[in-house]
């Protein structure tokens, strides 16, 4: 139907039809194609580097495996058993989820008043300071986690600083346990930390801490009235974010925990590259994946109810 | 006489050693109950001058007096100022009567009072029933009576208004102009206006300072400001305005405010007549005459200035033209009801009354 024709129908008070020409429809049918084209691409290597192996990897689970590295090709649900009705998994999966606590909110409260200092900031050398803030990342965390081991071992920096001093006599146990992993993480995650919040502080309008200011609020209430709550979103995904990282992570634990540091990462590597058994490797896998839902889950919970969503 | 209720004493505000002040030695004195408008172009300093009333923003030199007390080290937040912002910076994580309560809240106003205030404030600016919407649910003119309402709910000592019509559009600005203006006079809140708009300045100020490059050009009534600019820059930024250079010859007589009339000799066109201050004769000056106080009769008349229409532009209500008159390009406005729409190149003259033009004290600038 051509315009004219269309305005002529309205104009004589009849409805124009309601269904769509066919020349609409083509057009319709060729957007779509071309949707298709365009995320093909995407769509096929998301499905071969991350869907096939997980659902491979789901698949694995079922498996029987054994100590001498066979893999029993079945259907059984032997592995959840083990994993589910041995004390120590159950201790690994809450060391896991307390260490990725621990390290998200340190990174968060470390992080946040930098992240907040370098949106505030007037200064010629601000990008020159976020560079620098987000540098670390140039680096791989294996080079800096070697480097918190001399920095914390035993005859380390600190520790030798600190017997020069006299301050002590015998080391502290800063390295291979949970204290130097989480020390180590949490200063390799900060740059992650304070990017997720910068990005998430987009909304703090410096004119509404004038606001508040101009009605009495001084800077401590200001703070905690504006800034605090209107920074929270930010805060808690960056805490999200890294908090998914370092449960995930297993250099750091496995190099700064020195052997002593049990998590679901270590023990995963360890069931997959040193015990072979793969159909176990598998199954704590998706005990991993289930925190990540567990805590994803947590967070928007936390997010409708703060209401800050909106 | 009324009370003065802020001065500002020789304010200074430079951002950076080298850099031309921003605000350069400020005086004024705002009288209780008024309406201020701080008028001037983009980067003129007026709110850099409102920031520093406010407190949020430190003063380089010169004092700030309120009630008669040095407030120019108080900081903000026991200043007491009810501020308005260009964005109107409601806090997005509150509902409306809690934007409207925060200065109370800080104020540890008891909870009852709270809630009987803010009724009161919102029920003043007609969104009473909106109290309990969060500011993304408003429309632009609704959240700027909100910012207006928990401004004043405090009865703050000066209110200030940092451009609040500019983010409206044309229609609500009109509307809101009226309101702020009523509700302003209702409350008796001292009020300090910053604006770029001289129609809105002109509307609502009791006092208008306009401010060009750091300094106040003038600082007086709507009414002076419009008909008596001191400065060609005033003249200019006010109204439309034909601004030209004369010889101020003798004067002949005494306007009806008791002003000089001059014969006035503007060079390659003729003689004319001007009203200003006593004692300019002899000097060149520069003269003002605006638009529609010009009368124009086609052809050449004995008795005026006769040029040639160089431009006629038609616009319903009003007839403007431009008249080549030698050097000076004047432009004239009648209403269309005076007579035919007349041809370019035609003859006119033109001649005004001895009140209507104005000889500007300032001196000719060397160009």
């Amino acid at each position: 139907m051509t315009a004219t024709q269309a305005i002529r129908t309205v104009a004589q008070g009849e409805h124009p039809p309601l269904q769509r020409s066919a020349e609409e429809r083509r057009s319709r049918t060729r957007q779509r194609r071309t949707f298709w084209l365009l995320a093909a691409p995407a769509i096929l290597g998301l499905f071969g580097s991350f869907v096939a192996p997980l659902l491979y990897m789901v698949r694995m689970a079922f498996n029987r495996g054994s100590s001498d590295g066979v893999i029993e090709e079945t259907f059984t649900l032997d592995t959840f058993a083990r994993a589910v009705e041995d004390p120590y998994y159950w201790k690994v999966t809450l060391d896991t989820f307390l260490m990725g606590l621990t390290v998200a909110v340190l990174c968060v409260i470390v992080a946040y008043p930098i992240a907040l200092f370098l949106m505030r900031s007037q200064s010629r050398f601000k990008s020159v300071l976020i560079a620098l803030a987000i540098a670390p990342l140039l680096t791989s965390a294996v080079v800096r986690t070697y480097g918190w081991m001399v920095i914390l071992g035993g005859g380390g920096l600190i520790n030798g600083t600190l017997i020069d001093l006299g301050l002590i006599t015998i080391p502290l146990q800063l390295a291979n346990n949970f204290t130097g992993v989480i020390i180590g993480l949490t200063e390799i995650f900060m740059p992650y930390a304070i990017l997720a919040m910068m990005s998430g502080f987009g909304k703090l309008d410096p004119r509404l801490e004038e606001a508040a200011g101009s009605l009495g609020a001084n800077r401590i209430r200001t703070f905690l009235k504006v800034t605090l709550p209107l920074s929270l979103p930010g805060a808690l995904a960056a805490g999200l974010l890294v908090f998914v990282l370092a449960i995930s992570t297993f250099v750091t634990p496995r190099l700064l925990g020195g052997g002593a540091v049990r998590v679901l990462a270590t023990e995963i590597y360890d069931q997959a590259t040193g015990l072979i058994n793969w159909p176990f490797a598998a199954a704590l896998s998706i005990l991993l994946l289930l925190l990540f839902g567990a805590m994803i889950a947590g967070y928007q919970a936390l997010v409708r109810k703060l209401g800050i969503d909106r | 006489m009324t009370a003065v209720k802020l001065t500002l004493d020789r304010l200074t505000k430079q951002y950076r050693a080298g850099l031309a002040p921003a605000v350069d030695r400020l005086d004024m004195e705002v009288e209780e109950g008024h309406l201020v408008a701080l008028l001037g172009p983009s980067g003129c300093g007026k709110t850099t001058t409102l920031r520093m009333v406010a407190g949020l923003m430190d003063p380089t030199a010169g004092r700030i007096v309120v009630d008669g007390r040095d407030i120019t080290a108080t900081p903000v937040h026991e200043r007491g100022m009810g501020m308005v912002f260009q964005s109107y910076a409601l806090f997005p994580h509150m509902d409306v009567a809690a934007n409207v309560a925060f200065g109370l809240q800080m104020r540890r106003v008891a909870k009852s009072k709270q809630t009987e205030l803010v009724r009161n404030a919102l029920d003043m600016v007609k969104l009473g029933h909106l109290a309990s919407r969060h500011p993304k649910e408003l429309s632009g003119g609704q959240q700027q009576r909100v910012a207006l309402a928990r401004a004043l709910v405090v009865e703050p000592t000066l209110l200030l208004l940092d451009e609040p019509l500019s983010n409206l559009d044309a229609k609500l600005r009109e509307t809101m102009r009226t309101e702020i203006r009523s509700i302003q006079r209702r409350t008796g809140a001292t009020t300090l206006f910053v604006t770029h708009d001289q129609d809105e300045a002109l509307d609502m100020a009791d006092r208008i300072a306009v401010m060009n490059g750091g300094l106040i050009e003038q600082f007086g009534t709507p009414a002076d400001i419009y008909e008596r600019p001191r400065t060609r820059f005033v003249a200019d930024f006010i109204g439309r305005a034909n601004l030209f250079e004369a010889s101020v010859a003798a004067a002949s007589g005494t306007g009806s405010k008791g002003e000089t009339v001059y014969r006035i000799d503007v060079p390659g066109i003729g003689t004319s007549e001007a009203i200003g201050e006593a004692g300019l004769e002899g000097s060149q000056r520069t003269v003002l005459v605006r638009p529609h106080r010009v009368q124009v009769e086609l052809g050449a008349q004995p008795g005026g200035l006769t040029g040639t229409i160089e431009n006629v532009s038609y616009t319903g209500d009003a007839l403007g033209y431009s008249i080549r008159l030698g050097d000076v390009l004047l432009q004239v406005e009648r209403h269309t009801a005076d007579g035919t729409i007349p041809a370019r190149g035609e003859q006119a003259t033109v001649r005004w009354a001895a009140e209507d033009a104005y000889v500007l004290p300032e001196e000719v600038r060397a160009p």
